[in-house]
C-alpha cells in the first residue's frame, strides 16, 4: 500500500486541486496536436511531476500510466557500467540523469537518439511522438544539456521532451528558448488547506482546520512535505483534536541548535564544538548548501536588525564558494567565523582589533 | 691487480701463446683498427703490445709501467668475455671464430677512446659504464672490418657489398650475410665446415676452435673458484660491478646480515619444496627434528602448505638480495618478474605458467623458481578475475575436479616450483587476495651495529677512512636503508677518501628531506623551531616561507596537512577577541580548497607548485612556542566513513523504495530523487512507521489501534522494512529496523525526542506480520515469475534480489554491502555461526580433530616453539 502522497495524487488535470488556469492551458495543450516541448519548474512540491503526469494522460489517456520500471546499464567509455533507473509506458520515458553523475551527457545521447530514431509502432496511440521526460533537469551538466539541444530539433517529429526543474537559472539559454516554459507556483495556504481536507475525507477522518494550519505554516509551501507530515502526524497520534507538536524534520531541528549554539557564545572552544555538528549534518548526506541556508535563517532570525543582512550576505558569498570548491565543512566553518566575528563586533560596538 | 685483469684478457693475450695466431690477429688489427702507421711488424709481435702501445700512446693520466695500462684492457677484456657469450661461441662453428675475433678487435679499436675517457674521468664509475657502452656501439660498426677481409680474401668474392648488412662466404662458397648487428650476428643457420677452401683462414677452424674451448675452460674454472671467499670476490669484482650496491650484494647465504631469523625461514620454507622438486628427502637431521607433522599437511606433490613465500619490508633492506641467494643455494634457476615487466594477468599465463610447469629454464639444468618482485606494485586490488594477484593466486591452488574430468589427470597441471613474491607494503590493497594463500615473512631493520660492520667491512676494502661516528649518523639517517648508505658512502667516495660526519650530513641533504611525514610538517607549522635547529639550519627563522613549503611540497600529502591545520587551528590556546587570525586562516583554507579542488575536478594539475603557499601562512598565523605535540586527529575521516555508511543505506532505501514502485504502478518514485529522499523522505518515514502501539494480544486490540496496525504493517511490507531480531551487546534480544533507516533521526547518537522507540513486545508482533506478508507476496512472486526465470541473468539477479528471504547470507552479502552484517546469521569472533546450546558439543569435538599441534625445533632460535596451542591438544 502506498503512501498518501501517491495514493491521494490526482491522475487527471481535471481532479487537480489548484492552479485552474495552468490546468486548461494544459488541457488545449495536449488537445490541439501541436504539442511542444515543455520546461515545468518551480519549488519543490509545488506539484510538478502530478502535471507532467497528468498531461501525459490527458496525451495518450490511460495507457500512459501502465508503468514499468527497469534498470538500464550504459557503459561509459573508460568501461565504467553505468546503472540508470527508467521508468516508462508505451508512450513516454521518464530518467533521471542525475543518478549517472559524470556521465550524464552519455545516457543523454545513447537514450534519446535510440527513442527518437524509433517511430511509435501502436497505430492506435493518440499521438505520433514519443514523450521523454528528464527529471531534475537543473542538474544536468553542461556537456548534457548541450546534448540535448540539438536533440532536441533534429528529432522533434518523433519525440517531446518534458524537463522537470526546481529553477530555469541553471539551463543553458539554448534549452530555454527551445521548450515552453511553464511555472509551477507553490500553493497558497488556502489551497494547502483545501487538498489536506481532501487527502483527510479520503483516508476516512476528520482533520481539524487548526490542525492543518500548523501543518501548513510548517511546510513552507511544500505540499508533499505537508501530506508526509499528515501521516506521520495521524500515525503518531490518532486523535488530532487538541494541541499538536508537529514534528520538523530531524536534520531542521538540529540546524536550528547549530544555529543557537553560534548566537550564545563566541569562542575558538565553540566554533570546534559547531563543526562537530557540521560533521553530524554532513555525515547525515545532507547537503551543505541546505544546512548553509538553514542555519543563517535561523541565525538572522535571532540576531539584531543591523547585522541581519551582513549574516545573510556573508552565507550567500560563502555558499558559492562552497559550490566551487570541494571540501564543504571549510566553507561552513569560515562562515561560522565570519558570523561569530560580526556578532562580537556589533555586541561590544567597538573595534576589538587593538586587543590582538 | 695486473693478474687477476689479465684473465678476462685471454682474447687478446692468447696470440701470445699460440705462434700461429699471429696472422689472423695481425689481419684483424690491420682492418679493424684501421691503422695504416701500424706495420706488420709491430703486429706479428704482438696484439698485447700493441694494444699496449696504443693504450701508452693514449693515455695521459696513466702511469708509463706495463702493469698500470694492463687495467683498462682488463676492463675490456671483461667486455669483450660477455660479448662471446652473448654469440653463443659453441653452436656455431666456423665463422664464430671470426666475429669473436672481431669483436676483439673493435674491443682493442675503441680502447683508444676508452683510455681518453678514463683518463678525463673523475669518477671512475660512471665513466667506465660509459666506455664499455662505448665499446659495444662501436662493436657493431667494427664488425664489419674483419668480415670485409675474410669476404675480400675469399677467392669467389666479386660482389659489391650493401651497406645495410655484410656479405661473407663460407669455406663451401655458401653466403652468408651478416647483419651489422652484434646481436644478430648469429650464424647458426650456415656453418658446415668444408675441406676445399681451408685457406681461408690462416689458422685452421679446428685450431681455433680448440683454443676458444680452452679458454672457456678456464674462464669457467676461474669463475667457479672465483666466490670462495667475499673479501676476494670483492676484489675480483671491484672492477666489474661498479655500483658498490652491486659489487658487495650477498652472494651466500653466509654473507646475509641481519634478519638471519628471516633469512632461516625463507630457507626452511625453500627446502620443504626439496621433496617436490629434487625428488630427495630432507636429510637426518631434520627427521631427528620430528617434523612428520609437517607431512601430514603436505599435498600429494610433497608441497609446503603455503605455495607462495611472500617478503615484505622496507627498501634497501635487501629482500630482493635475500630471494636471489636463498634461490641460488637452495639449487634453483630464477625467473624473475618486476616492476620493469608488464604485470597484467596475462604475464602468469603467458610466462609465469609454462615456466613453472615446464619446470626448467629454457637451456638451464636447474629447477626453476620464480621471483615476483614488486608485487604490491601489480594489478590485483577489486573483483577483477584477471588481475595479476588473483591468477597468481589461481596457479598455486589446485585445479578443480572438472579438469580432472576433462584429461586425465590434473596432476601434470599442479604448479610444482615454488614462488616468492616482494613487496613493500604488505597491507597493499592489491595483495588482499595473496596473504591467505602465502607464508608471509617480514624483514625488519637490523639492527644498527650489523649494519654499520658491513659498511665499514665495505669502507676498509674501498680504502674508505670512516669513523664510527659518520656512519652510525649515516645508518640514523638512511633508517637501515643499506643500499641508501651505500649509494651515498661511494658517491661520498668519489669525492674524498674519507668520511666525516659533516660529509654524511651534507651528503644525505635530499633523504631527510624526502621523508617529511604528515605529523612532523604538521608541528613544523604550528610549533617554531627550537634555537638549536635554528643554529642548525643555519637560517633565519623570518625565511619560514621557503623552508616551509619545501617541507609541504616534500610531503606531497597536502589535502591531509590542510585537513590537519584545519583540525588543529581552533584548539590552540592563543586568544584571539575578535577572530581575526581566525578569519584569515579560514580565507587561505578556502584558497587551498580553490585550486585543489580546481586541480582535481577540472585537471588543471599546474596549480599544484601553488598549493604549499596556502598552507604556510598558518605559521606566522598560529606558531605558538611549546605547545603540545600535534595529535593526529581522525575526525574528518571518521566523518567521511559515517557518511559512507549513511549513503549505502540510503542506496538500500532507494532499493527498496525501487521495487515498492515496480510492484505499485510507479508510486514512490517520486520521493527517490536526491534532496527530496533525505530532507523530506527519510526524518518522515521514520515516524510514519513508529506509531506508539500497546503491546497487547491482537485479539483484545481496540479497532482504532487495529487500523494503525494493518496501516504500518501495509507500509512496512511494501518498503520491504522489517524488524530483525537481534542480540544486543548485553545478551538481551532486541529487534533492529532493517534497513535502518532510523540513523536518520538519530543525531549525536539521540533519537529524535518525538519519536517513542516501539517496545520488544510491539515489534515482535509487528514483525511477525510484516513477515508473513512479505513472505505471502514473495509466494505469488515466485509462482508468477517462474516461467520468465530463465530469460536472462539480469532479470535473475532482479529475482534474486526481491526473493531475499531464500537467499543464503553469503549472496546478500554482495547485493548490499550496508546490511550484511546484520543479515547475517549469528557469528563468533573467527566468522564461525553460533550454534545453540544443544550440539555446542559436537562441534567442540570436530573442532579438536582439524587442529593439529606443531613443534619445530629452531636451532638457535629463542622463539622455537612459539605457538598457539590448544589445550585440548595435548589431550
Amino acid at each position: 500500500m502506498s503512501l498518501w502522497v501517491d495514493q491521494y495524487r490526482p491522475r487527471a488535470l481535471d481532479n487537480l486541486h489548484y492552479h485552474r488556469g495552468l490546468s486548461n492551458r494544459l488541457k488545449s495543450l495536449a488537445a490541439c496536436g501541436d504539442f511542444p516541448h515543455m520546461l515545468f519548474y518551480g519549488p519543490s512540491g509545488a506539484g510538478k511531476k502530478t502535471r507532467i503526469t497528468c498531461t501525459l494522460r490527458e496525451l495518450f489517456g490511460p495507457g500512459a500510466e501502465k508503468l514499468k520500471i527497469d534498470q538500464r546499464v550504459f557503459l561509459s567509455p573508460s568501461k565504467r557500467k553505468i546503472e540508470v533507473n527508467i521508468v516508462q509506458s508505451n508512450y513516454h520515458i521518464e530518467i533521471t540523469p542525475s543518478e549517472a553523475g559524470n556521465y550524464d551527457r552519455l545516457v543523454i545521447q545513447e537514450l534519446l537518439k535510440e527513442i527518437a530514431q524509433t517511430q511509435q509502432v501502436d497505430l492506435n496511440a493518440k499521438q505520433r511522438f514519443k514523450v521523454v521526460i528528464i527529471n531534475e533537469a537543473d542538474s544536468l551538466s553542461r556537456d548534457a544539456q548541450a546534448a540535448l539541444r540539438r536533440t532536441m530539433e533534429k528529432y522533434m517529429s518523433n519525440m517531446r521532451i518534458i524537463l522537470c526543474a526546481n529553477s530555469t537559472s541553471r539551463l543553458i539559454a539554448p534549452i530555454k528558448s527551445r521548450c515552453l516554459l511553464i511555472r509551477v507556483a507553490a500553493p497558497n495556504g488556502q489551497e494547502m488547506q483545501d487538498v489536506l481536507q481532501y487527502v483527510s475525507k479520503r483516508a476516512g477522518f476528520d482533520l481539524p482546520p487548526e490542525a492543518a494550519d500548523k501543518i501548513i505554516d510548517d511546510s513552507n509551501g511544500n505540499l508533499r512535505k505537508a501530506i508526509l507530515c499528515l501521516e506521520a502526524l495521524k500515525m503518531q497520534s490518532p486523535d488530532l483534536t487538541g494541541p499538536l507538536n508537529i514534528a520538523k524534520p530531524d536534520w531542521e531541528t538540529y540546524c536550528h541548535k547549530v544555529a543557537d549554539l553560534i548566537i550564545s557564545e563566541q569562542s575558538p572552544a565553540r566554533v570546534m564544538e559547531v563543526r562537530q555538528k557540521f560533521y553530524e549534518l554532513l555525515s547525515h548526506c545532507i547537503p551543505p548548501t541546505v544546512i548553509l541556508k538553514t542555519v543563517a535563517d535561523r541565525v538572522v532570525e535571532r540576531v539584531d536588525e543591523t547585522i541581519k543582512a551582513d549574516v545573510m550576505h556573508w552565507a550567500a558569498v560563502y555558499e558559492t564558494r562552497m559550490r566551487i570548491g570541494s571540501k564543504k565543512i571549510y566553507h561552513l566553518e569560515a562562515w561560522v567565523v565570519k558570523v561569530m566575528s560580526l556578532y562580537k563586533h556589533f555586541f561590544y560596538d567597538m573595534d576589538l582589533s587593538g586587543f590582538d | 691487480m695486473a693478474a687477476t685483469t689479465f684473465v678476462p684478457n685471454g682474447l687478446l693475450s692468447a696470440p701470445n701463446n699460440g705462434d700461429s695466431f699471429g696472422k689472423p690477429t695481425g689481419l684483424l688489427s690491420k682492418s679493424g683498427a684501421g691503422k695504416p702507421t701500424l706495420d706488420d711488424m709491430e703486429i706479428e709481435s704482438s696484439s698485447s703490445s700493441f694494444v699496449r702501445t696504443g693504450l701508452l700512446s693514449k693515455s695521459a693520466s696513466q702511469s708509463q709501467s706495463q702493469k698500470d695500462t694492463f687495467k683498462p684492457t682488463g676492463l675490456l677484456g671483461a667486455k669483450v668475455k660477455s660479448t662471446i657469450d652473448e654469440d653463443d661461441p659453441f653452436d656455431d662453428l666456423d665463422l664464430d671464430g671470426t666475429t669473436i675475433l672481431g669483436g676483439s678487435v673493435s674491443a682493442s679499436t675503441s680502447s683508444f677512446k676508452l683510455t681518453g675517457l678514463l683518463s678525463t674521468s673523475t669518477n671512475g664509475t660512471q665513466s667506465i659504464f660509459i666506455a664499455t657502452n662505448h665499446a659495444d656501439a662501436h662493436l657493431v660498426d667494427d664488425l664489419s672490418g674483419p668480415s670485409r677481409t675474410t669476404t675480400s680474401s675469399a677467392p669467389s668474392n666479386t660482389l659489391v657489398l650493401p651497406r645495410a648488412s655484410v656479405r661473407a662466404t663460407t669455406f663451401d662458397g655458401k653466403t652468408v650475410f651478416i647483419k651489422r648487428k652484434p646481436k644478430t650476428v648469429n650464424l647458426r643457420s650456415s656453418a658446415t665446415p668444408a675441406s676445399d677452401k681451408l685457406n681461408l683462414l690462416d689458422v685452421p677452424i679446428h685450431r681455433l676452435m680448440d683454443d676458444l674451448a680452452a679458454k672457456v675452460a678456464a674462464k669457467e674454472s676461474e669463475r667457479e673458484a672465483g666466490p670462495s671467499s667475499s673479501a676476494s670476490r670483492a676484489t675480483t669484482t671491484a672492477k666489474e660491478d661498479n655500483l658498490w650496491v652491486e659489487r658487495y650484494r650477498p652472494q651466500k647465504f653466509t654473507d646475509l646480515i641481519g634478519n638471519e631469523r628471516v633469512a632461516r625461514d625463507a630457507m626452511n620454507w625453500l627446502k620443504q619444496w626439496d621433496k617436490c622438486v629434487f625428488g630427495r628427502t630432507n636429510g637426518k637431521k631434520r627427521k631427528r627434528e620430528g617434523n612428520e607433522n609437517q607431512n601430514d599437511v603436505q599435498d600429494p606433490h610433497n608441497r609446503p602448505r603455503e605455495k607462495i613465500l611472500l617478503i615484505s619490508g622496507p627498501p634497501g633492506l635487501g629482500k630482493t638480495t635475500l630471494a636471489h641467494v636463498v634461490a641460488k643455494q637452495a639449487g634453483y634457476d630464477v625467473l624473475e618478474i618486476n616492476a620493469s615487466d608488464a604485470r597484467s594477468g596475462q604475464i602468469v599465463d603467458d610466462r609465469i605458467r609454462p615456466a613453472l610447469e615446464s619446470g626448467f629454464a629454457v637451456r638451464g639444468t636447474k629447477p626453476l623458481l620464480a621471483i615476483i618482485d614488486e608485487i604490491d606494485g601489480a594489478t590485483g586490488a577489486g573483483d577483477n578475475s584477471s588481475s595479476f594477484v588473483h591468477k597468481l593466486v589461481q596457479l598455486t591452488l589446485d585445479r578443480p575436479k572438472k579438469g580432472k574430468s576433462q584429461k586425465s589427470k590434473s596432476s601434470p597441471q599442479a604448479i610444482l616450483r615454488p614462488i616468492i613474491c616482494i613487496c613493500n607494503d604488505i597491507n597493499a590493497s592489491s595483495l588482499v587476495k595473496l596473504r591467505p594463500h602465502a607464508y608471509q615473512l617480514r624483514i625488519q631493520k637490523p639492527s644498527d651495529i650489523y649494519t654499520i660492520k658491513r659498511l665499514r667491512e665495505i669502507c676498509d676494502v674501498e680504502k674508505l677512512r670512516a669513523d664510527s661516528r659518520a656512519l652510525s649518523t649515516l645508518v640514523g639517517i638512511a633508517k637501515g636503508d643499506l643500499r641508501g648508505c651505500l649509494n651515498t658512502l661511494q658517491f661520498i667516495q668519489a669525492r674524498s677518501a674519507e668520511v666525516t660526519e659533516p660529509i654524511v650530513r651534507a651528503a644525505t641533504k635530499g633523504m631527510k628531506e624526502a621523508d617529511a611525514s604528515l605529523m612532523t610538517v604538521l608541528n613544523n607549522l604550528f610549533i617554531p623551531l627550537s634555537k638549536k635547529r635554528v643554529k642548525d639550519l643555519n637560517e633565519a627563522d623570518s625565511r619560514y616561507v621557503s623552508r616551509l613549503s619545501h617541507e609541504i611540497d616534500s610531503c606531497g600529502r597536502e589535502s591531509a596537512i590542510a585537513t590537519g591545520c584545519f583540525a588543529h587551528y581552533a584548539t590552540l590556546r592563543r586568544h584571539d577577541p575578535n577572530f581575526l587570525r581566525f578569519e584569515k586562516a579560514n580565507e587561505w583554507l578556502m584558497t587551498f580548497d580553490y585550486l585543489s579542488a580546481a586541480m582535481y575536478n577540472e585537471g588543471d594539475f599546474a596549480l599544484s607548485p601553488y598549493l604549499p603557499y596556502t598552507l604556510v601562512p598558518f605559521y606566522p598565523l598560529f606558531q605558538e612556542r611549546g605547545a603540545p605535540k600535534i595529535e593526529r586527529n581522525q575526525d574528518d575521516w571518521n566523518n567521511l566513513q559515517l557518511t559512507k555508511t549513511n549513503e549505502e543505506i540510503y542506496k538500500t532505501l532507494v532499493r527498496c523504495l525501487q521495487h515498492a514502485s515496480t510492484r505499485h504502478g510507479g508510486d514512490f518514485r517520486h520521493l527517490v530523487n536526491t534532496p527530496i529522499l533525505q530532507l523530506e523522505f527519510a526524518p518522515y518515514i521514520n515516524r510514519i512507521i513508529s506509531p506508539p502501539l500497546r503491546p497487547v494480544n491482537s485479539q483484545i486490540v481496540r479497532p482504532e489501534e487495529r487500523a494503525v496496525m494493518n496501516r504500518l504493517v501495509d507500509i512496512m511490507s511494501t518498503l520491504e522494512f522489517r524488524f530483525v531480531q537481534e542480540r544486543g551487546d548485553d545478551g538481551q534480544l532486541a529487534y533492529r529496523l532493517d534497513p535502518p533507516v532510523d540513523v536518520f533521526m538519530t543525531y549525536d547518537g539521540k533519537r529524535a525526542a518525538d519519536v517513542t522507540i516501539s517496545r520488544y513486545a510491539v515489534r515482535h508482533l509487528v514483525a511477525g506480520e510484516v513477515d508473513a506478508r512479505i513472505s505471502v507476496r514473495q509466494g505469488d512472486f515466485v509462482v508468477k515469475d517462474k516461467p520468465t526465470k530463465q530469460k536472462g541473468a539480469n532479470k535473475a539477479l532482479k529475482d534474486a534480489d526481491e526473493n531475499e528471504d531464500s537467499l543464503s547470507p553469503s549472496k546478500r552479502t554482495k547485493t548490499d554491502v550496508a546490511i550484511d552484517i546484520a543479515d547475517r546469521p549469528p557469528t563468533d569472533f573467527f566468522g564461525r555461526p553460533i550454534n545453540t546450546s544443544v550440539n555446542l558439543g559436537g562441534t567442540r569435538s570436530g573442532f579438536a580433530k582439524k587442529y593439529f599441534v606443531t613443534y619445530r625445533y629452531k636451532e638457535g632460535n629463542s622463539a622455537a616453539v612459539r605457538k598457539p596451542v590448544k589445550m585440548s591438544a595435548f589431550l
